[in-house]
């Protein structure tokens, strides 16, 4: 299940996020958690720890590859497992949970 | 950041929460590819209201199988009756209600998760249903 919330700043989208992401882990699922907003705090509403969160830098540009497809069109590509990914920027909070934070990247032409 | 989220989202396959920019504005097809739940949160007044009524219709454009809307900080009865006053006459499917609760900002006070502070609290507990509900539905 892959679950996207959105809402205006100060709707409580992120305390939504957060919890529904500790309520998910909780009952078994391996959840993941991405912070894609511009004005990062879900590792703190997700109780993450201090020492964790200090760790927590926005993915590089550089896990991202470009790639053409068949038909001419260039797509950006994950350069590497997703594992690896998770593995070396996510950050732990608690019940489980792996936490990454977007970052943007501007290319024309993906999306 | 849209080709980044995207493909953290196709490539896992863990269940996976996004929690996205404030607006669907700016959210793109690409971006929410393989995104199969889209939650709007709503508050009930009425910039808020008007706010989530234009966002739906953007995002059943972006082709996303499930488009919800989540009632946030309802207070009372009255809160109630706006919110779902409104969501009917504008074709909105409030999936839940979440009660204000003095518990979220006495958890952010705090500097802890809200279910740390109080697994019981309101909020807390309306979520659970949210979630019983989302993954039945």
């Amino acid at each position: 299940m892959k679950i996207a919330i959105s809402g205006k700043g100060g709707s409580g989208k992120t305390t939504i996020s957060a919890t529904l992401a500790r309520i998910f882990a909780q009952e078994g699922s391996t959840v993941l958690a991405i912070d894609g907003d511009p004005n990062p705090n879900l590792g703190t509403a997700l109780g993450a720890s201090k020492a964790e969160l200090a760790r927590l830098e926005p993915l590089p540009s550089s896990i991202l590859t470009e790639q053409k497809s068949a038909d001419g069109t260039t797509e950006m590509k994950l350069s590497q497992p997703i594992e690896h990914v998770a593995a070396e920027y996510g950050v732990h909070a608690p019940d489980g949970i792996t936490l990454l934070l977007g970052c943007r990247v501007d290319h024309p032409g993906a999306g | 950041m849209r080709g980044m989220i995207q493909q953290l989202i196709e490539n896992t396959d863990q269940l996976t929460i996004v929690d996205m920019e404030a607006s669907v504005e700016h959210m793109s097809r690409g971006t929410v590819r393989h995104v199969d739940t889209l939650l709007i949160v709503l508050e009930p007044y009425y910039r808020s209201l008007e706010t989530a009524s234009r966002m739906i219709p953007l995002a059943d454009g972006l082709g996303i199988k499930r488009v919800f809307a989540i009632a946030n900080k309802v207070r009372d009865a009255d809160d109630q009756a706006a919110v779902n006053d409104y969501c009917q006459k504008h074709g909105i499917d409030v999936i839940a209600t979440i009660p204000f609760d003095m518990a979220i900002a006495a958890a952010d006070r705090a500097g802890v998760a809200v279910v740390d502070y109080d697994a019981a609290a309101p909020a807390v507990m309306a979520l659970r249903g949210l979630a019983a509900r989302i993954k039945a539905a």
